[in-house]
């Protein structure tokens, strides 16, 4: 695999004068296979890790000039400069990114897109399926470090549970499903019925993220509770940061960009769960 | 396949070029009588102020084209709107876009005031809509107006335009009148013979030409057998589609030896923009590259700028007006 690697930081050059950085080329410093086909990539980025927030993404790039077009991906941890994403091998492009190897390099561009809003003192319940899981990860981590909220995961997986090992570093109130047990909002009922998913003094927000029908299905269980919910969604995407309108999803302000102006949306926004 | 070495320069290239350091441009073009600092603009639909902004400064480019603008705001098609090619995208957005008062109160002004040169480009589905942005552009700040009778993922107006002289004429016949201000017509590669629509627009009152607009294609998923865009087929752009650029920019220059041409398609490289102005061009824009890497209109240009130093010759053509060819 070719390996490419700039002789000058365009990160620093950009940030210098202040603006964003491009697209640039970092070291990857650990990849895992998490399971079938499901893949923890980390890279060493200074800008990302400190900048990200939870539900933003990244672009990845494949070293392959057939295909040029980035990957995002969630950001799933940041631990010191490290960043991690976690992907599911789809296709040729996620294929060759996790063929990467330590030592290799990969061109990013991020971090992009607007992520949840975590302002208020709350006990986040987050929401996940299948590969929407590694934000909620990220989110987990994030929550874990605010002193006046919670977060409590309720994740469903289609067969491994491989996000419960990276969730349950940063929550103890972490309840998972898969396909063979359930969904997430029969987990969801089952956890209200049973008193877990509340906790005292703490409102409950809804994080989302997972397959569609899902996260309508979770935005209707939300507002059914007249409960606050942000989902973050997933659209097929060109550049990432807002100039090429090719990821709309349409809300009631109209068709808005995934990308630049989500990925989160709130269920209003939407318009799901009336 | 085999992989190969990363010559494309989608990526951040090796040749200590900061991008960001104050730079005096040393190579102008002319376009339709207006002096582009460079010959390096973006290409419209893949230029949002709003996104790029955060970039770099765009007032370093020779020229911005801004993304199609119509009478009133169109929602443009469904999504998914996107797939990937081998060395290219697909894309049918079907130009969405908040209308001409939007652009004229929000996007233009910016544009201005960032030190822009801008290139308001221009959409309809008929006649009366081009006429409608036409007539309120005609005494705004923009700097030159692009018509897009090219793009392929509208069902009326653009490509369906731009693929017959005789309608291309009649719109132009009535545009022309409209305004003094320098009138690019965006062509579509679409064709059998772009030099056709180049003449009809050349003889009804263009200015210049820009082309290619994108070149129509269609993915499918081998799983469901449908196509991937809602739209099922869209615009391709980016490096694959470079040589029919190229040919596109020669056929015409030598069909048509005096109008300026603005070049498009695939340049993801100071020496792919060089290879346009060699073909004939006045100037060039970026378009697909810019989604794989922001910055990648400003460094093209700033590395066709050393360029051209080599190529004394050529740089005095453009910068008086004339082509290589």
């Amino acid at each position: 695999m070719t390996t490419f690697t700039p002789t000058h930081d365009v990160v620093a050059e950009a940030t210098a004068a202040g603006f964003f950085p491009p697209r640039h080329t970092v070291e990857v410093t650990a990849v895992r296979e998490l399971t079938d086909h499901v893949v923890r990539l980390t890279f060493h980025d200074a800008f990302i890790a400190s900048h990200a927030k939870p539900a933003q993404f990244v672009n990845l790039f494949t070293h392959d000039d057939f295909m040029l077009m980035p990957r995002p991906f969630g950001v799933s941890e940041v631990e010191g400069d490290e960043v991690s994403v976690i992907f599911a091998v789809i296709g040729h492009g996620t294929e060759q990114l996790a063929q990467l190897e330590v030592g290799d390099t990969v061109d990013v561009l991020g971090p992009l897109g607007r992520g949840f809003n975590l302002k208020q003192d709350a006990n986040y319940i987050l929401v996940g399926g299948g590969l929407g899981v590694p934000p909620l990860l990220y989110a987990a981590q994030k929550i874990a470090d605010m002193a006046g909220s919670v977060a409590t995961s309720v994740i469903g997986y289609r067969d491994a549970h491989f996000g419960e090992e990276f969730v349950s570093r940063y929550t103890d109130r972490s309840f998972s499903i898969d396909n063979a047990q359930g969904n997430v909002v029969d987990l969801l009922d089952q956890l209200e019925q049973s008193g877990d998913l509340y906790v005292t003094d703490h409102a409950p927000i809804i994080l989302s993220c997972g397959p569609l029908p899902m996260m309508k299905a979770v935005a209707q269980w939300a507002a059914e509770r007249d409960m606050p919910a942000q989902l973050s969604m997933e659209q097929r995407m060109g550049c990432g940061y807002g100039t090429c309108v090719l990821c709309t999803v349409d809300t009631v302000d109209g068709r808005l960009k995934v990308c630049s102006d989500g990925p989160v949306f709130t269920r209003e926004q939407l318009g799901w769960g009336k | 396949m085999s992989t190969i070495t990363a010559t494309t320069a989608a990526r951040p290239t090796d040749n200590h070029i900061n991008i960001y350091e104050p730079h005096e441009w040393k190579h102008s073009t002319q376009v339709a009588g207006v002096t582009w600092k460079n010959p390096v603009g973006t290409a419209s639909g893949t230029f949002q102020y709003a996104a790029v902004r955060w970039f770099y400064d765009v007032s370093q480019l020779g020229a911005v084209s801004t993304k199609g603008c119509s009478p009133i705001p169109w929602e443009g098609n469904p999504s998914p709107r996107t797939a990937e090619g081998p060395a290219s995208n697909l894309n049918a957005v079907g130009l969405q876009n908040p209308g001409v008062d939007h652009y004229l109160e929000d996007d233009l002004p910016k544009l201005k005031k960032a030190g822009a040169l801008v290139v308001a480009n221009v959409a309809g589905h008929c006649d009366d809509d081009y006429m409608q942005v036409v007539a309120k552009l005609a005494d705004s700040a923009a700097d030159m107006l692009e018509i897009n009778v090219s793009c392929p993922n509208v069902t009326h107006g653009g490509m369906s335009v731009g693929t017959d002289p005789v309608a291309l004429a009649a719109l132009m016949d009535k545009l022309r009148p409209m305004t003094d201000k320098p009138m690019i017509v965006k062509l579509t590669p679409n064709v059998t013979n772009i030099t056709v629509p180049a003449r009809a627009a050349a003889e009804h009152g263009a200015d210049a030409l820009s082309m290619i607009n994108t070149v129509l294609g269609m993915r499918l998923n081998i799983r469901t057998g449908e196509p991937i865009i809602a739209n099922k087929t869209g615009g391709v752009s980016g490096p694959a589609v470079l040589p029919i650029g190229i040919a596109a920019v020669y056929r015409v220059r030598t069909a048509l030896p005096e109008i300026p041409i603005i070049g498009i398609g695939g340049i993801d490289s100071g020496e792919k923009a060089l290879e346009y102005l060699y073909a004939g061009a006045n100037a060039v824009e970026v378009g697909a590259a810019a989604l794989f890497d922001p910055v990648a209109p400003l460094r093209i240009a700033r590395e066709l700028d050393d360029l051209l130093d080599e190529r004394p010759e050529l740089a005095a053509k453009l910068a008086a007006g004339k082509t290589w060819r």
